[in-house]
This record gives C-alpha cells, sequence and structure tokens, in this order.
C-alpha cells in the first residue's frame, strides 16, 4: 500500500492499493471501497522515549491507513518499531508528535482517560505471552472484558465467541492446565468479546508451535471474514504474514514500501 | 488478614482487660454490700492510692448516725510479693455484720493474728490451699479459710495485724457504711457530710459511677496508645502487603489496563480486595479473641476480661480505616502504572 501521507486529518480518505477490489476479491480477501472511511489512519506519527538523557526514536513519522474490515500484517526487525505502532494505536501510549486517528477520533488529542475509555470499547488486545490472569478460569478471562466494559455479561456474545474457537470444553480450566494454544485462543475470545471495531495482534503466533499457530492464524483470518472484524498484526512469521490482506513493512521507524 | 486478625484482637483484649480490670474491682467494692464509703479528706477513689488517716473510733460515730445499720473500718494495703494486690485488713466481726458474711470454700475464720483468708479465684490461679503459707507485707501468714469471691478484696487479714505491721495502729483507710434500707442512702451521706464535712463521702451508686476507665486518665492514656499501636501495626502490615502485592502483579495491572480498565476500577479491586482481606482479619480477631478470652480467664483466674459489645464494632471500624488508608497508597500507584512498561514488567 501505498499509504499516501494524509492531507487533511478527518477528511475522507481516498484509499490507491496497489491491487484492484476485483484482484483481492479474487484471493479471498476483504476487498476495498474506492472511497471509505479507514477505521485507522496516522500521520507523521513520530514517538521518542527518553532513556536516561538519550532521546531514542521508535516512530519516525509513520503515515498509514487501515481500512474497516482490513486484516494487515506488521512486519519487520526487532526493535523497528512495531510494538510502539501497535500501543500507540491501542491507545496505551500516546504519540510524541503526529495525528493518530482510530474510529474517527483523535489520540493525539485525548486525555489518558478518553484514550482508556476507547481502548475499552473499542479495541481488542492479543498478545504473545497470552496474557491471562493466572487466577481467573478461561471463562473469567473472557467475561473479565465484559466486566470491563460494564455492559454486563452476554450469553449469547460469549456462546457465539467460544463456539468460533472451540473452547467451550476449556471455559472452567486456568491457564496453567491449557496449551499454549488454547491459552491463545482463550485470549482471542477475551479480545472479540466486546466486539471491538479493531483487533490488534502483537505477535499472536510467537509462541507458539506450527500446528498452534496456524490454528490461531485460521482463528483470526475466520473471524476476520465471519464478522468482518479489522485486525492489524505484528508478526516476524512470513507464514502468518502471507494469511493477512495485506502486509505493511517497518524498518527503523518508518514504513517502507514492499 | 493475620495482622488485621491480631489488630482487632489486640484491642478487643486490651480494651476487655482494662474494661474487665475496672469493672472487676468495683464489683467487689459493691459486693461488699455497703451503701456508703467514708474515706478521709483529698483521697482517691482508686484505693489502692489512699493512706490511712482515719482513726476507728469514727466507727462509733458513724454507727449512730440514724438508719445506720452497721460500720466497718478497713484497711487498704497495696502488696506486690506475689503479683499486685490490695489486701484488706478487716475487722471480721464487724465486716461480717455489712457484707452479711463470707462463704466458706474450705477452713474457717481467722484464728490467729497471722491468718490470711483468700477468694477462690486468688487460690485457684495461685495454687493455695488451706493451711499453706503466704508471704504478704514480708511476712509469713497460714492461710486459715478460701472464701467465695466478690467482697472487696482477694486477700484478707485482721485489721490489728496489719496496722500493726504499717505501724498504724487504731487506723483506718474507709469505712463501709450499710444503712437500714437503700432508700435512706441520700439522707445518711447528708448526715455523714454534715458530721464530716471535709471526709470524702460517697455512695456506692456514685463510686460505680466513677469506676471506669474512662475516668481513669492513666489508664485511659494507655488504653488509646495501646489501640494506636494496633492500628498502626494494622496499617503498616497492609500498606507493605498491598505495596509488595501491586508489584508482584504488575502486569496483571498492565493486562487490565489493555482491556480498558480505568484508574478507578483498578483502585477498586485493589481496595475491594484489601476489604476482603480485612474482613476475613476480622472475623478471624473476632474467635481469636474469644480464644484468647478463654486461655487467659483459664491461666489467670484473677483477670477479667470483659467484652464490650460496641468495641466490636469500633475494632472493626478501626482495622477497616487502617486498611483502607493503607491500601490506598499502592492502589494509586498501582492506577497510574503506565501500561505499555506494566506489560513489559517481568
Amino acid at each position: 500500500m501505498n499509504n499516501k501521507p494524509l492531507s487533511i486529518i478527518g477528511a475522507r480518505w481516498s484509499v490507491v492499493d496497489g491491487r484492484g477490489g476485483g484482484e483481492m476479491a479474487a484471493e479471498g480477501r476483504s476487498p476495498l471501497t474506492s472511497v471509505v472511511e479507514p477505521i485507522i489512519a496516522t500521520q507523521g506519527l513520530r514517538k521518542v522515549y527518553r532513556v536516561g538523557r538519550v532521546d531514542v526514536p521508535a516512530l519516525r513519522g509513520v503515515d498509514l491507513l487501515v481500512q474497516e474490515g482490513e486484516f494487515v500484517a506488521v512486519v519487520g526487525p526487532s526493535g523497528c518499531g512495531k510494538s510502539t505502532l501497535l500501543h500507540i494505536l491501542g491507545g496505551l501510549t500516546p504519540p510524541t508528535t503526529g495525528k493518530v486517528l482510530v474510529d474517527g477520533n483523535d489520540f493525539s488529542a485525548m486525555s489518558d482517560a478518553d484514550r482508556t475509555r476507547f481502548r475499552r470499547h473499542k479495541i481488542g488486545f492479543v498478545f504473545q505471552r497470552f496474557n491471562l490472569l493466572p487466577t481467573l478460569t478461561a471463562r473469567d478471562n473472557i467475561a473479565l472484558a465484559q466486566h470491563i466494559q460494564g455492559n454486563g455479561f452476554n450469553p449469547h456474545r460469549f456462546d457465539a465467541v467460544v463456539d468460533t474457537l472451540g473452547i467451550r470444553d476449556k471455559l472452567n480450566h486456568r491457564p496453567y492446565a491449557l496449551s499454549g494454544g488454547e491459552q491463545q485462543r482463550v485470549a482471542i475470545a477475551r479480545a472479540v468479546i466486546c466486539e471491538p471495531k479493531i483487533v490488534l495482534a502483537d505477535e499472536p503466533t510467537g509462541n507458539l508451535d506450527t500446528e498452534n499457530s496456524r490454528a490461531v492464524l485460521n482463528m483470526l483470518r475466520a473471524l476476520n471474514r465471519s464478522f468482518r472484524q479489522t485486525i492489524l498484526m505484528i508478526t516476524h512469521n512470513p507464514e502468518a504474514a502471507d494469511v493477512a490482506d495485506r502486509r505493511i513493512r517497518v524498518r527503523d521507524g518508518h514504513i517502507i514500501p514492499d | 488478614m493475620l495482622a488485621i486478625a491480631i489488630e482487632v484482637g489486640m484491642v478487643m483484649l486490651v480494651v476487655g482487660m482494662t474494661h474487665g480490670l475496672v469493672d472487676d474491682a468495683a464489683r467487689r467494692v459493691e459486693g461488699v454490700g455497703a451503701d456508703v464509703m467514708v474515706q478521709p479528706p483529698g483521697s482517691s477513689f482508686m484505693f489502692g492510692l489512699t493512706s490511712a488517716p482515719m482513726p476507728v473510733k469514727l466507727a462509733d460515730r458513724l454507727a449512730e448516725i440514724p438508719r445506720v445499720q452497721a460500720v466497718t473500718p478497713v484497711f487498704f494495703q497495696t502488696n506486690l510479693s506475689g503479683g499486685l494486690n490490695v489486701i484488706y485488713g478487716v475487722d471480721l466481726p464487724s465486716f461480717d455484720r455489712v457484707t452479711g458474711g463470707f462463704a466458706y470454700h474450705a477452713g474457717l475464720p481467722f484464728a490467729a493474728p497471722y491468718d490470711v483468708l483468700v477468694d477462690d479465684l486468688y487460690a485457684r490461679a495461685n495454687h493455695v490451699k488451706v493451711g499453706q503459707t503466704l508471704n504478704l507485707l514480708n511476712h509469713d501468714f497460714r492461710v486459715c479459710g478460701i472464701v467465695e469471691h466478690g467482697k472487696g478484696s482477694r486477700i484478707f487479714i485482721p485489721l490489728e495485724t496489719i496496722q500493726e505491721l504499717v505501724g498504724s495502729r487504731d487506723k483506718a483507710t474507709i469505712f463501709f457504711v450499710k444503712c437500714s434500707d437503700p432508700g435512706y442512702v441520700d439522707d445518711v451521706v447528708a448526715a455523714i457530710h454534715q458530721m464530716l464535712p471535709k471526709h470524702n463521702v460517697l455512695s456506692i451508686r456514685e463510686y460505680m459511677s466513677l469506676m471506669t476507665s474512662n475516668n481513669l486518665p492513666a489508664l485511659d492514656a494507655f488504653v488509646t496508645a495501646m489501640i494506636s499501636v494496633a492500628v498502626a501495626i494494622g496499617f503498616l502490615v497492609i500498606f507493605l502487603s498491598m505495596y509488595t502485592t501491586i508489584t508482584e502483579r504488575t502486569r496483571e495491572i498492565g493486562i487490565l489496563k489493555s482491556l480498558g480498565a480505568s484508574k478507578r476500577y483498578i483502585m477498586g479491586i485493589i481496595l475491594r480486595e484489601a476489604g476482603l482481606l480485612c474482613a476475613l482479619g476480622i472475623v478471624g480477631g473476632y474467635a481469636g479473641t474469644l480464644i484468647a478470652k478463654r486461655v487467659i480467664l483459664k491461666s489467670f483466674p484473677t483477670l477479667s476480661v470483659e467484652l464490650i459489645p460496641e468495641w466490636w464494632l469500633w475494632a472493626a471500624l478501626l482495622a477497616l480505616a487502617g486498611t483502607l488508608m493503607g491500601a490506598s497508597y499502592p492502589a494509586f500507584q498501582a492506577a497510574r502504572l503506565d501500561p505499555v512498561d506494566a506489560l513489559a514488567y517481568e
């Protein structure tokens, strides 16, 4: 892609993809409309960490567009700024400079509390290390997201997600009693239970063997297709990146063209 | 939880033992059966602090007051050997007229100057038997009898003996006056005031109302200090344990933040957890207090532990307040954690 620099944040976006919608549809991927409102848009995104007295730039001007319903893989070497990008898009940390629009909300102008509220309702995270709460069962880990969201337990949504991810018989198990693949499926269930607009996955297959990696990727793909779930996935794994609609390469804090 | 249980138990027992000590002393004086007591000018209602400057012959004048049925002089002497006790030096015939007489568990009344009567609780606590020798006021006494507790002191020796031992011949510390009818107490008090205007004359009813820990400044300060120490211990333990917990659970807090948990939500769960631990600690403290009371009374029968109903609530409230204060800062720190740093915490 082909991320053209944005001229005006908040305007309607012309998405230019190297391929036509027919080509993508033929591949079974989400075709993009020609003129749509992107669900994620960044312009000149920079993030600088202060380490002692030294400024360490993690992102050096990232311009990115992601359409609703897209499954995007973000690839790049370690330390290139992928995770920082994910954290900013998830509202976990603010950018140093630049604009971030997520579902029409400008993160750079929002307070920490507003970003937290936004994240609660619109963002789901999947982590490499699963990050399940060890003292809770799988069921409670999933229900926790609904509890935090504050809309109460939705049994229909819960059942649909649990069945889609095939973890019904694991619901009463605590994380230590689950395999890595099962833990990651529970983590995915937790990420999508509140119907977030965007799922941000940080190396979701990084701790899994090939078989489990494939299963997790298939589930992410299925969620993307079944629910038009927008997914942004960081990965080192080329096979994992192939599952996505498109791939974004990051190096030295920049997005580089294919 | 254990710290809260100890805090609650400590508060309950300190207050209970203090109240028990004071109430037991007051009840025993009430148990003498007198209606009025006459003490020398400037004396304290704390008996052990009073010297003995009143002539015993004053009893005869008091007995002449209308509606006075009986008068008995008593000499108080604090004894430190074998524990802190106030020994009553009594004139047994007149003491029996006021009290209605001792109920003897074993033995007989005084038969010799160096005979001593002890009450059953003292005998049980000190494994004392009739015929045994007790060292009191640096002299050996023979235990001539064991009497039912509740009539003033736990140790009684003849009035003349105690006067001789302390060099106050024909002197008494107090006169217990029994009225012919309790309805005449005010009249008798007024008459005694008229006869002895500088003396300290109290009805037993007034004395009982004065005998509370609140009226004993040093005791009140002691209780307050002990409660403060208990609350401070609870606060510090909760503070340190919650702070440690927050550090150990940094990553979990990061997970909650990634799920969109607000600062208030995170503070809420930490304070709720502390509150739950506190509640369990309070229940444990209550149970520990009841067990400790039984152990104390079994081991030290002369002690009295009086668990005051309102202090069940106060101990719980103090523990809860200490817990919430101790947990607030760690909870606040947890809520302020940077989610990215928290998620990266190993």
